[in-house]
């Protein structure tokens, strides 16, 4: 800001403030560049202790190879020509494998997690015959269930299905009962005193307020469904990237193990990032008023 | 009924909440209260004086212990769109824009989508916010948002416009704007409103009859008419005479134990 002597205004005229917006531009942009790099600095700094403590021969390789070592498994496991055996070749079919199964035991979760908990949350009857019977069942650890899915479902794709769809089942439909229950108890005068009833109410007014915390229980659920078909994999199928990673241990394949931990934890991840970007453009007014009730 | 303009009338209103710690509170006795159609009524009193409890009857989301409260001659059987409600933290839908906030008690209504836009549009230029219908809400400052809300009430086209304290979250230059605008708002649309709040000033500003209400009381207080004509200076000492008035109204039948005007 500056003082115009002559006239004896104060001038916070354009001349001025554009300089400045190309500034402040630029100091974002470094800040951010600043604060993405200070991201970085831990897993290189992780990656460069391993690879240090393998060269000061800390392990022996046969147990932990170096970082390279694993890079150069993790290639061939991607790209390697499927003609010379192994695992060459061999991660896009056991990406596929994986995939497919927490694709429709995650979808299974999904129908049935938001289909029970929706009239679960909305209901005081139903929530009072549900809601104990969830309850009851959630404490069981879902690897507690793999004796039970192998008799019932044998080995191979329906149990390895069951046990992801059982696992981020639970997540979601406790977190959909209590986003229903929530926004019940907020928006019924509103809904009500508007003329809204039943399935309008529900439709208009309860179900877009309870989004945010259904999307909590759909990312909950996601991250479980990576932990729950490995489990399954190591257990009942014969296909996957749990079932390359155990096969990998017993081969004594160090750098496949860690080459399919990594590959475990960029699928969580992808999936992870996917359920946020279908958040973040359905629940655009969720995020916006957090940062309102921040401000 | 004997007059046809009566558009609420309570009659030997009781309301009694049972609460474990503290008992039984009788916190309506024997209110008996009609208001006309086009009124501007304001219920004043302090904390637990039962106003907002009287409001929430008339609004049919609590009901009387005994009594009847009635709107045109009907008994109050639940909320809705006849007796529309302005709450003070707005309650709008923030996945919707001002526009879709206001159509959406006419969507209820099953009005097709042209006409409730024609007619969202139409209370939305009522209450000042044309160039903000397609903004999303919570961009909006709260007296915007209050506006919205006071739109959709409008939109319902409803026999009362019910107000629980709207204000009371704006500071002091927005809720002075939101009064003229009130005021004209009332005129422009001949609304009957029920207005409650713990403010003398708000109270003899707006009102056209203001019912006095303490706690413990049987029956309402007192009323007060304030034919002062408008716009009304709140600096004038016709204005103070009046709040002066309508404060020793509400201090005589008070207990020794509440203080007055309390949050």
């Amino acid at each position: 800001m500056s003082v115009d002597s002559a006239s004896g205004t104060h001038s916070l005229g354009h001349s001025v403030a554009r300089p400045n917006a190309a500034a402040s531009i630029v100091k974002s942009l470094l800040t951010s560049v600043k604060y993405g790099l200070l991201g970085t600095l831990m897993p290189i700094a992780f990656v460069a202790i391993w690879w240090a403590a393998v060269e000061a021969g800390f392990f022996p390789r046969s147990v932990l190879p170096s970082p390279f070592a694993v890079g150069a498994a993790l290639f061939d496991w991607a790209f390697g020509d499927p003609a010379r055996g192994g695992y060459s070749g061999a991660l896009l079919a056991a990406i596929g494998a994986s995939g497919q199964r927490v694709l429709m035991g995650y979808g299974i979760a999904m129908c049935l997690g938001v289909g029970i908990g929706v009239p679960t949350g909305a209901s005081k009857t139903l929530g009072a015959l549900i809601d104990p019977f969830i309850h009851l069942l959630r404490p069981i650890p879902v690897t507690a269930w793999v004796p039970l899915s192998l008799v019932f479902f044998g080995f191979g794709f329906k149990g390895a299905v069951f046990l992801v769809a059982l696992g981020s089942f639970f997540p979601i439909v406790v977190n959909t009962i209590e986003g229903v229950r929530g926004a019940n108890r907020s928006l019924i005068k509103v809904g009500r005193m508007l003329g809204a009833r039943g399935l309008k109410l529900l439709w208009f007014f309860i179900l877009p307020a309870s989004l945010p915390s259904i999307f909590v229980g759909l990312r909950l659920g996601m991250g479980i469904s990576w932990v729950l078909i490995i489990v399954a994999e190591m257990m009942s199928v014969k296909s996957g990237i749990g079932y390359t990673l155990l096969d990998a241990y017993s081969f004594g394949r160090f750098d496949v193990v860690i080459a399919a931990m990594i590959t475990l934890g960029v699928m969580g991840f992808l999936s992870d990032r996917i359920i946020l970007a279908i958040e973040a453009v359905t629940l655009r007014w969720h995020r916006e008023t957090s940062i309102h009730a921040e401000s | 009924m004997q007059n046809p303009d009566v558009i609420v009338s309570c009659e030997g209103l009781d309301r009694t909440f049972v609460t474990k710690d503290a008992g039984e509170n009788r916190v309506l006795q024997d209110i008996n209260l009609q208001i006309r159609k086009g009124e501007f009524v304001v219920l004043i009193g302090p904390s637990g004086c039962g106003k907002s409890t009287l409001l929430n009857i008339i609004a049919g989301f609590d009901r009387p212990s005994s009594g009847v409260a009635a709107i045109a001659g009907e008994r109050i059987e639940g909320p809705g769109p006849d007796k529309a409600m302005v709450f003070q933290d707005y309650a709008l839908l923030p996945w919707l824009n001002a526009r879709e906030n206001v159509e959406i008690g006419l969507r209820m209504k099953g009005v097709v989508a042209a006409e409730r836009t024609k007619q969202a549009l139409h209370v939305l230029g009522l209450v000042g916010l044309t160039e903000a219908a397609e903004r999303p809400v919570y961009r909006l400052s709260g007296g915007m948002q209050q506006r919205v809300s006071i739109a959709r009430a409008l939109a319902l086209k409803p026999k009362v416009l019910l107000m629980d304290e709207p204000f009371g979250a704006l500071d002091a230059f927005q809720r002075a704007i939101m009064h003229k605008e009130l005021v004209r708002i009332w005129r422009a649309t001949g609304a009957t409103i029920v207005f409650v709040t713990h403010s003398l000033e708000e109270a003899v500003f707006l009102g056209e009859r203001v019912v006095a209400m303490t706690p413990k009381a049987v029956g309402l207080t007192g009323e007060l008419i304030i034919d002062m004509p408008r716009p009304r200076d709140p600096l004038s000492p016709e204005f103070a005479a009046l709040k002066r008035k309508l404060y020793d109204m509400l201090t005589a039948h008070l207990p020794a134990d509440v203080d007055l005007f309390a949050d």
